[in-house]
């Protein structure tokens, strides 16, 4: 069926994230404008104002009353989801590159780049009573990251961990309650630049730049799958419906110019969550995909591109009568 | 370790010289630590490679030459003698010694030593002076003083070489014994440095050989496909057998071109870069493949088109080309073909039939003389026919891989520019296609003019058919023409308007692919020349070339990392057009199909075989349909596998998560959101309604 088109951003998309319901989708851009739309209808919703540079990372609490975004102007913004109000706001002294509500969303964690001599660092805060007090408030936990710079970043199992992506592939999980590493593993050689959990958060998958996605173990990080591209891998989405995954990604930016749309496979690509088979594509962007994500009910998905569009598409009938043979 | 004074003693005392040396090299220079001093490691274990390095004295006996062949002269006249030594040899380099052995009446003994400030000096006067006529009577003959010992060590009784024992090669075509007839192919991946050897078998091919650093730079299969050839810095080797045990090796630094010659019994290599051997001039060697033997070298003179040298069908001779004349040598004395050239003025290239010993070669025009191609016999050189061209700019011939035709593609002009600096400039090119009908009476020729550019030309390997691409973009046609006896070619399809540069026929004949490489980005036609019918229309963008397997069946499309950046890869096609598979792989070289040996079958038994096809074909589609059916029963059977293992992973994992439940409500208020619909009590119902825009357009 015909994709549902978002046109609100004037640049390219950088995240976007369905809420627990899935009734609203939340999309950033390299505009300084998050938005939230109607995931049924593809209506414009609303937008949070604020920011001034790109917005490099959002997130939406389990109960849908609160926003969160991190962006190039060195904040992170805190808002209320129903007003669209800024509840609060952290200064810092580099870019946010990702953010995160806990489980409970009693806690949120975000990242900063390596920028200009500052250090990457990892950050733990409360939000129970976010206000504009926030700022002044010591976050609960600073964890500076000496290494390759953090990318991506997880709430792992019960607010206990987070996981960190990095830079150079590797993945870390960190114990929050004495601030250092658990564990940590480098099954990927390029940048992990996305990833999200399965619906009951026992597993994750990684969306990386040397070409794969690959399936995770929330707690131990045992790697369990690996879906092989020929294109980096910006995002990558578990189905909460069937044993699906897909991806999203293509050609870099900078190196699309060189060569035709047609070799840049901006498709997204579906694979078998157990088989590792790619079994479906869609196409549709005329440039990189950099975020999909399924809607919570498995039946549609979203892809946000760096060609400015948010691609709704809902799933024909077909999708899902497809059987894999395997008995 | 001789010291230089000993060098130079050596030179004063010439009769002695052989002793002086013997015992230098006897001396044992003295390396012994102090007293005391204990050293189990020796400096050459620890710095054995920077010590060759280390600049060291030399005795000077390098720079030294001998020249014999000098007049005999008496102390009066000696003085003139040195002056005009002086003359000829200070050339070559300073001379820093010299030395004229007399005897007792001081009378010159005919021979005289000189030694250059450098060994570079000497071999450049043995190499120039060697041979020089001083008079009617004296020639120098010149020698490196170095030379003497090898020349002495020489045994006065010849002794025949001992038989080397039978080594069993074993069957070095294996291959072609593969009850399914499947193809091999090797490809060339990882910069060049790795190699695999594939089956082609069916559904998936199956890899027989992996290696790394098997070659340094890229590998040829020969032409009756016996052995691989890998490149190294050393030289060449040759793999061969079941399992690529290697077979031969060429030791020869610097190899960057090979040749077989087409029965594979020699090998020609070329190495281009003058620095592997600075004073080596032989960089062009020819090889016997079975025994490893260097059969003949030769320097090569400037840049060539390779191959340097052209091979007959029979490997009985090989050719090749310089100014003004055509060398033919034969096999296996490998000298010259009656001991002198074929003088052709004006020589600009040659090509040998593939069937016959026949080579076809043409002149360029000369003034008032006209261009001609010429038909010679080997050996007997009968020129069998000529035949005379005006207005030409450029001949470039084909042979038909039969050898019924030769076709000459001439490029011709109605005005020429004479410009400064033997510039040529010609203007209103016009194409001729000369076909020389070689198995009838007096081979008569046939021709085919086309007014528009000419980018590809192939005969059909079996058959009388050859194509053409030709025209200026975008309106490039491809034409077809057919070759009877006694007849002039006759166009039999022209297709217009087609994007494609390149032209494969299928090694069978009938087929062919229309490819558009390079700048055309990979357009493919699949068209079956019997009814000129596309069979199918399609691409493998970037695509750098096009093979067919042996056989004809199979077509493979290349995306070499040596041309694109970006998928590279191969795929492999049916002669039809349909993609069997899809092979992308990063820093993906080259691929090479198997050469096949010529069917054993007569001509008869293939045609009963043809008559017949329908009972086989049956034959061959049941056990096509068996082995698709095995592999789906092994995917599935994978599958179901992959399945079990993966959800006995989750009911561990999901065990766990339900342990973890009540935690999870406490994080969440007691509010249950495991699934979308588990928190009922919480959810309220919203109705939503949209307006549709409808719009109305009346279609006049």
């Amino acid at each position: 069926m015909k994709p549902l088109i978002l046109h609100g951003h004037e640049r390219s998309i950088t995240q976007i994230k369905y809420n627990r319901e899935g009734d609203l989708l939340f999309s950033s851009s390299k505009d300084q404008y998050p938005n939230v739309w109607y995931s049924l209808n593809g209506e414009r919703l609303g937008t949070f104002d604020g920011h001034q540079g790109a917005v490099w990372a959002i997130d939406v609490n389990w109960d849908t009353t609160r926003f969160m975004s991190g962006a190039a102007d060195q904040s992170l913004r805190i808002w209320d989801c129903a007003t669209g109000f800024q509840i609060g706001k952290i200064e810092n002294s580099s870019s946010v590159r990702s953010c995160n509500f806990s489980y409970s969303a009693n806690m949120a964690a975000y990242s900063t780049d390596t920028h200009l001599g500052k250090h990457c660092e990892i950050l733990i805060i409360d939000v129970r009573n976010a206000d504009d007090s926030i700022e002044k408030v010591q976050p609960i936990l600073r964890i500076p990251i000496t290494g390759p710079k953090v990318t991506s970043m997880l709430w792992g199992t019960l607010d206990k961990t987070i996981i960190t992506g990095h830079e150079n592939g590797e993945l870390t999980q960190w114990d929050l309650r004495i601030g250092k590493t658990e564990r940590s593993n480098i099954d990927h050689v390029g940048s992990i630049n996305d990833m999200q959990m399965s619906k009951d958060g026992t597993m994750f998958i990684t969306a990386s730049k040397d070409k794969t996605a690959k399936l995770f173990d929330m707690d131990s990080l045992e790697c369990l799958k690996t879906y092989q591209t020929e294109r980096p891998v910006n995002s990558a989405a578990i189905s909460p419906l069937f044993d699906h995954v897909v991806l999203g990604g293509g050609q870099d930016a900078m190196d699309v110019t060189t060569t035709s749309t047609r070799i840049g496979k901006f498709d997204s690509r579906f694979f078998h969550l157990v088989f590792e088979e790619e079994f479906g594509r869609v196409k549709g962007h005329f440039g990189p995909i950099n975020s999909v994500a399924f809607h919570p009910d498995g039946k549609s998905y979203s892809s946000g591109g760096e060609d400015g569009y948010v691609r709704i598409h809902n799933f024909d009938p077909a999708y899902f009568e497809f059987n894999f043979d395997c008995q | 370790m001789a010291k230089k004074k000993d060098g130079e003693k050596s030179l004063h005392n010439s009769e002695g010289n052989k002793q002086d040396k013997s015992e230098s090299n006897d001396e044992e220079p003295n390396f012994s630590d102090p007293e005391g001093f204990v050293d189990n490691i020796s400096d050459e274990e620890l710095l054995g490679d920077l010590l060759k390095q280390k600049p060291r004295e030399t005795d000077g006996v390098e720079s030294v030459i001998v020249v014999d062949g000098v007049p005999q002269v008496g102390p009066e006249r000696l003085e003139k003698l040195t002056t005009v030594i002086n003359k000829i040899f200070s050339k070559f380099g300073t001379i820093v010694n010299e030395y004229y052995p007399t005897n007792e009446n001081g009378q010159t003994k005919g021979y005289i030593f000189l030694e250059y400030s450098s060994p570079k000096h000497a071999q450049e006067a043995v190499k120039l002076a060697n041979n020089h006529k001083l008079d009617r009577q004296h020639t120098f003959l010149v020698n490196l003083f170095t030379d003497f010992k090898k020349h002495e060590d020489v045994p006065d009784e010849w002794e025949p070489p001992q038989p080397q024992p039978y080594v069993d090669q074993g069957n070095l075509h294996y291959y072609m014994l593969d009850p399914d007839a499947y193809d091999q192919y090797c490809t060339v991946t990882g910069g060049g440095s790795t190699v695999q050897i594939w089956q082609n078998t069916s559904p998936d091919p199956t890899n027989l050989e992996e290696r790394a650093r098997w070659s340094e730079t890229y590998v040829r299969w020969s032409p009756l496909g016996s052995y691989l050839a890998t490149f190294h810095k050393k030289g060449v080797a040759l793999w061969g057998g079941p399992k690529f045990n290697q077979k031969m090796r060429f030791t020869y630094p610097g190899v960057q071109f090979i040749d077989f010659s087409p029965c594979e019994k020699y090998l020609v290599t070329y190495s281009p870069h003058a620095d592997d051997h600075p004073n080596d001039t032989k960089r062009l060697i020819i090889w016997d493949v079975r025994t490893g033997i260097e059969k003949r070298n030769f320097s090569s003179d400037g840049p060539a088109i390779w191959p340097i040298f052209r091979w007959s069908q029979d490997d009985r001779f090989f050719a090749r080309i310089g100014t003004d004349v055509l060398s033919v040598y034969e096999t296996p004395s490998f000298g010259l073909l009656d001991k002198k050239s074929v003088k052709i003025p004006g020589i600009r290239d040659f090509s040998w039939s593939p069937t016959d010993n026949v080579l076809a070669y043409w002149v360029a025009e000369d003034k008032d003389v006209p261009a001609r191609v010429t038909l010679l016999e080997i050996p007997s050189r009968i020129e069998i026919r000529a035949k005379n061209l005006f207005s030409v700019a450029d001949c470039k011939m084909h042979w038909q891989k039969s050898g019924d035709y030769l076709c000459v593609n001439v490029n011709r002009y109605s005005k020429i520019i004479r410009k400064e600096k033997n510039e040529v400039k010609y203007s209103g090119m016009y194409y001729n296609f000369e076909i020389f009908h070689m198995r009838e009476k007096q081979i008569p020729v046939d021709s085919v003019e086309i007014k528009e550019a000419i980018h590809a030309f192939a005969w059909e390997p079996v058959g009388f058919k050859f194509a053409i691409i030709h025209g200026e973009g975008p309106n490039i046609s491809v034409s077809f023409y057919g070759v009877t006896t006694g007849q002039t070619p006759t166009l039999l399809r022209r297709f217009e308007k087609k994007a494609c540069n390149s032209l494969f026929w299928s090694p069978s004949g009938q087929f062919i692919v229309l490819a558009g490489l390079h700048n055309l980005q990979g357009t493919l036609e699949f068209v079956d020349t019997n009814d000129f019918s596309i069979m199918n229309s399609t691409e493998h963008f970037s695509c750098s070339d096009v093979e067919w397997d042996p056989t004809g069946r199979y077509v493979v499309t290349v995306v070499s990392c040596w041309k694109a950046k970006v998928d590279t890869g191969f795929w492999i096609w049916s002669f039809q057009g349909k993609i069997l598979k899809r092979f992308n792989s990063e820093s993906f070289c080259a691929l090479q199909w198997r050469p096949r040996l010529q069917s054993l079958l007569s001509q008869k038994q293939q045609q009963e075989i043809r008559k017949n096809l329908k009972k086989y074909s049956a034959q061959f589609e049941s056990k096509d349909r068996m082995r698709l059916s095995r592999a789906s029963k092994e995917l599935i059977e994978k599958r179901a596998k992959l399945m079990k293992e993966f959800q006995e992973y989750r009911a561990k994992r999901l065990e766990q998560w339900h342990k973890e439940k009540t935690r999870r409500l406490e994080l969440r208020n007691n509010i249950d959101t495991d699934e979308l619909d588990s928190d009922t009590k919480n959810v309220e119902e919203e109705v939503v309604e949209f307006f549709i825009k409808e719009e109305v357009t009346v279609i006049s």
